[in-house]
C-alpha cells in the first residue's frame, strides 16, 4: 500500500470513529434528559403514566435521530468512501 | 462472514443500475407476511365457541393483542374521522414492522427492514397519507395556506421540514435495525462466537425491534395529526 492510500484509509477509520463517538454524546444526553423529566412527571402524577410513557418514547425517538444520522455517516465513511 | 458483509443478491433488469429486484428482501418480506397470515388464521380458527364456554387460549391471545393496540394507538389520534379510518393501517404497520424486526433472531433470516427501501416506502406512504388527510379534512386551499403559518415568508422552511419528515422517519428505523445487525455480525465474526451474540440478538432483535416498531407507528400517527390540525 502506498503512503497516500494508507493515509486515506487511516483518516477514514478515524473519521468514522469520531463521527460515531462524538455524534452520540448529544443524543445520549438528550435521551437521558427526556427520561429523567418523564420520570419526574410520573412520580408526581402516577395516573398520567401511559400518556407520559408514549410521549417520552416519541420524544426519545426524535432526539435519537441525530445519533442515527451519525451512524449513517459512519457507515457511509466505512463502506462507500 | 465479514467478506460478504453488505453484499446482496440482486436480480437486475438489463444493464442499468437503477432497476433491480432485491431477492433476499423480497423473500424475507414474503416470509413475514406468510407468518402473520398463518398466525391470524390460527387465531381465527380458535374463536368458534359458545358464549358460555370458558375463553380459549387463542381468544385470550387475541384480546391481549387488541388491548395492546387499543391502548397505544386508539387514543393517539386527535380526530375521530382519522381514528376510524386509520386505526387498522397504523396497527398493520406496527405488526408488520415488529414481526420483520423479530424475524432476524431466527438463524439464516434477515430483517426486511434492514434494506433501506422498505422503511423508505413505508415512510413515503405515511407522508402521502398525511397530506391526503390534511387536504381532505381541512379543504385543499386552507391546507396549502397552512404552510404560510406563522408568517408567509417562513413557507420555505415549512416545506423543507415537510421533506425532512419521511427521511428522518425512515432513517430512524433503518439505522436502528441495520446498526444492530452490523454489530451482531462483527461481534460474531471477530470477537466471541458463542453466548454473547445470542444476548445481543435478543436485545437488538426483540427489545429494540419492538420499541422501534412502536416508535415508527406512533410517529406516523403524530405526523398525520399535525397535517390534519393544519
Amino acid at each position: 500500500m502506498e503512503l497516500s492510500a494508507g493515509i486515506v484509509t487511516a483518516a477514514k477509520y478515524l473519521a468514522a470513529g469520531f463521527a460515531m463517538g462524538v455524534g452520540s454524546i448529544g443524543a445520549a444526553y438528550g435521551e437521558g434528559q427526556v427520561a429523567s423529566h418523564a420520570l419526574d412527571g410520573m412520580a408526581r402524577q402516577p395516573e398520567m403514566e401511559p400518556v407520559l410513557l408514549r410521549t417520552m418514547i416519541i420524544g426519545q425517538a426524535i432526539t435519537e435521530s441525530t445519533g442515527i444520522y451519525s451512524l449513517i455517516v459512519a457507515i457511509m465513511l466505512l463502506m462507500v468512501v | 462472514m465479514l467478506e460478504h458483509l453488505g453484499e446482496k443478491l440482486v436480480f437486475k433488469f438489463g444493464e442499468s443500475n437503477v432497476l433491480g429486484l432485491d431477492i433476499t428482501t423480497l423473500i424475507m418480506s414474503w416470509a413475514v407476511m406468510a407468518l402473520i397470515i398463518a398466525f391470524a388464521w390460527w387465531l381465527r380458527r380458535g374463536l368458534d365457541q359458545d358464549l358460555e364456554d370458558k375463553p380459549s387460549g387463542r381468544l385470550i391471545i387475541l384480546e391481549w393483542i387488541m388491548d395492546l393496540l387499543d391502548e397505544q394507538f386508539a387514543n393517539a389520534f386527535e380526530n375521530d374521522t382519522i381514528k376510524v379510518e386509520l386505526y387498522s393501517f397504523i396497527s398493520t404497520l406496527f405488526i408488520f414492522i415488529t414481526v420483520s424486526n423479530w424475524i432476524s433472531i431466527v438463524p439464516g433470516f434477515t430483517s426486511p427492514t434492514q434494506d433501506f427501501n422498505i422503511p423508505l416506502s413505508f415512510a413515503l406512504l405515511v407522508f402521502l397519507m398525511s397530506h391526503y388527510y390534511g387536504m381532505r379534512i381541512n379543504g385543499t386551499g386552507k391546507y396549502i395556506k397552512s404552510f404560510g403559518k406563522p408568517y408567509v415568508f417562513m413557507a420555505p422552511i415549512n416545506l423543507i421540514s415537510e421533506v425532512a419528515k419521511p427521511l428522518s422517519h425512515s432513517f430512524r428505523l433503518f439505522g436502528n435495525v441495520f446498526g444492530g445487525a452490523v454489530l451482531i455480525t462483527v461481534l460474531t465474526a471477530k470477537l466471541i462466537p458463542i453466548l454473547l451474540p445470542a444476548f445481543f440478538q435478543g436485545f437488538y432483535g426483540l427489545f429494540i425491534g419492538a420499541i422501534q416498531a412502536l416508535v415508527f407507528a406512533l410517529l406516523a400517527v403524530s405526523y398525520i395529526n399535525v397535517a390534519v390540525e393544519g
